[in-house]
């Protein structure tokens, strides 16, 4: 977990202080070094069929993927949290509407819908997180729901009752804080799966435009000069290092929130 | 509960989802502000109103939504899913044509990750912290955190390119053509026709795209199957079966892994959602002519009827698939049929 947190500062630090660290400008081209090999002419990884310096890029990329990955993460479960807890308040027919809906959307394998979702309200990169968003809600509704489902005949949801509380207080004051901590939980295990998805959209051309340094959008450039291996291999091995990261740490907040579900 | 029963009451159960897995997939095609006229009538003919009428009116796009959508529903069953904008052919044969090769990836995939999975996962639970378990969960992390399509580009660097062992994209070498058609798995028809050569040319076309799909599958299937054997090894009847004197394999076999089976099965069902979110992305790369480059080509083009036929036809084999896992549970564990 140690080795996770340290890992994200260092990539966070990167986003924050990219233009202090990088070498070169990620979009200016220079046809002249087009596919120098890593070390050649200062591009210490090499750089791209333009000329540009593929350190720069990747080093500049950290500033798409990692907001990207929190505003998916965070709007997505803000969405299924808000959602599960009124179903699971609600109940009845509400709650039966809710979830069928949940169970729809969760029928349809993520990079399909994210897809045809992308295809239909255009590609950019706005628009992959709204499709990674409209995909990711629905686990958060489904888990929040089951939660307050089973606190909310606890005593003191009675009591708060009782003292006259509203019927939104009472959702968002007394139950809500109770049930959310699996839901953080959920959310530092699932950050670096909607990175991957992220980068996966990208790769196949539906996110930020082909210009920009994201990382999928690079390791897809890199197939048409795939045997210049320093142009796809770079970049796909900072989406590795940074998931990889975020799953450590997730694992560690598992571990330490629900001692039940510790692997050992 | 006889089986009948519960079989059909899980098949009943489908029924409602099945009809709202087309439904959404008509809202998202349809209900967002995206013109399919733009994304497919060549740019010269954009100022020509007849060709955009003529466009329109063949593919109902000035009816109202609802009456086009039970329009659809109507065809669907009758097995016609519409015709591609892109290829012009309808749908439900560019799927015929294309799924076979999806199949047969993936379920080679599935094979290769169970097989992969199950095993480190046994192994990393009987010896837990030998080497062996240090291994299977280094592995388990790798396999889930590293992006599949960059696994793809370095294997078939190293292998194909460097090496040479494995074969390069698509199924088979250019110059060989198709085997004669039966199953449509390339495998499968050049066995049966006994043409050896073929199968061995397909297999090492299809080695490296199906462990690279399957190795993302069995980091899950590895997770689970170690937890649940620690879970399950850690039982009552577990010590009375080895106070039994029975010998340890038929303890882990027989005692343990059966028992322990209803996650791994319920996880191997779900991951087929992973396996096809890993074809699209593997079949672009390897220039597979399945169903999720045809997916994702229609994604790119705003084919509609084919992003619809694409998403109805994979959601509904999640169901299914789905569906089958829940039967399984039947044979898997007594107490649903006593229950």
């Amino acid at each position: 977990m140690l080795v996770g947190i340290l890992v994200v500062a260092g990539w966070v630090l990167v986003a924050l202080l990219a233009p202090n660290f990088a070498t070169h400008d990620p979009l200016s081209q220079d046809v002249s070094h087009r596919l120098d090999e890593p070390g050649e002419n200062g591009h210490i990884w090499g750089a791209d069929a333009l000329g540009r310096d593929i350190q720069t890029r990747v080093l500049y990329g950290a500033r798409i993927t990692i907001p990207a990955g929190l505003a998916v993460i965070l709007l997505g479960s803000t969405i299924g949290v808000l959602m599960g807890a009124l179903a699971g308040w609600l109940g009845g027919l509400w709650d039966e509407l809710l979830m069928r809906i949940t169970e729809l959307f969760m029928a349809f394998p993520t990079i399909i819908l994210a897809m045809a979702i992308t295809a239909a309200l255009g590609r950019d990169i706005r628009n992959a997180i709204i499709a990674l968003i409209i995909v990711w809600w629905p686990s958060y509704a489904r888990l929040i729901r089951g939660i307050v489902l089973e606190i909310k005949h606890n005593e003191y949801v009675d009591a708060a009752h009782c003292a006259g509380a509203t019927g939104a207080w009472i959702l968002f004051r007394t139950i809500l804080p109770n049930a959310i901590a699996p839901a953080i939980v959920l959310m530092t295990l699932d950050i670096g799966n909607a990175i991957l998805t992220f980068a996966g959209l990208s790769f196949l051309g539906l996110g930020p435009p082909p210009t920009s340094p994201e990382w999928g959008s690079m390791v897809n450039a890199g197939l048409d000069n795939f045997s210049q291996w320093w142009m796809w291999l770079f970049p796909g091995m900072a989406i590795a290092s940074l998931v990889m990261a975020f799953n450590f740490i997730g694992d560690g907040i598992r571990d330490i929130f629900d001692p039940r579900l510790r692997r050992d | 509960m006889p089986l009948q029963v519960f079989f059909l009451r899980r098949l009943l159960l489908t029924i409602p989802l099945l009809i709202g897995i087309t439904l959404f997939s008509f809202i998202i095609a349809n209900a967002v502000p995206s013109d399919p006229v733009s994304a497919n009538i060549p740019q010269n003919a954009f100022d020509n109103e007849e060709i955009i009428a003529a466009f329109r009116a063949k593919w109902g796009l000035d009816k109202p939504p609802h009456e086009q959508y039970l329009t659809y529903l109507g065809n669907l069953l009758r097995g016609d899913l519409g015709v591609s904008i892109k290829t012009s052919k309808p749908v439900l044969e560019d799927i015929r044509q294309f799924l076979p090769a999806t199949v047969e990836l993936a379920g080679f995939a599935i094979l290769i990750g169970m097989a992969l999975g199950i095993g480190t996962g046994i192994v990393s639970a009987v010896w837990r912290n030998s080497i062996a378990d240090y291994l299977t969960r280094g592995y388990v992390v790798i396999g889930v955190s590293f992006p599949i399509f960059v696994l793809a580009l370095i294997g078939l660097n190293v292998l194909h390119v460097q090496w040479g062992i494995v074969a390069g994209p698509g199924r088979l070498d250019f110059i060989i053509r198709d085997p004669p058609a039966v199953t449509g798995l390339f495998m499968v028809d050049a066995a049966i026709a006994g043409q050896w050569d073929k199968f061995a040319n397909a297999f090492s076309h299809i080695i490296l795209p199906a462990f690279v799909l399957g190795s993302f599958v069995a980091g899950i299937i590895a997770r689970i199957t170690r937890s649940s054997m620690l879970e399950v090894l850690g039982m009552d009847y577990i010590r009375t079966a080895r106070s039994h004197g029975l010998r340890e394999r038929r303890v882990v076999i027989r005692h343990a892994l059966s028992n322990a089976m209803i996650p791994i099965v319920t996880v191997i069902g779900l991951s087929t959602a992973n396996l096809m979110t890993g074809a699209v992305l593997i079949e672009s790369i390897f220039a597979w002519p399945g169903i999720g480059r045809y997916a994702f080509r229609a994604a790119t083009s705003q084919d509609f009827p084919a992003i619809m036929g694409v998403s109805i036809l994979i959601a509904s084999i999640y169901v299914m698939v789905n569906f089958l896992v829940d039967i399984l549970y039947y044979f898997l564990d007594p107490r649903i049929r006593v229950a």
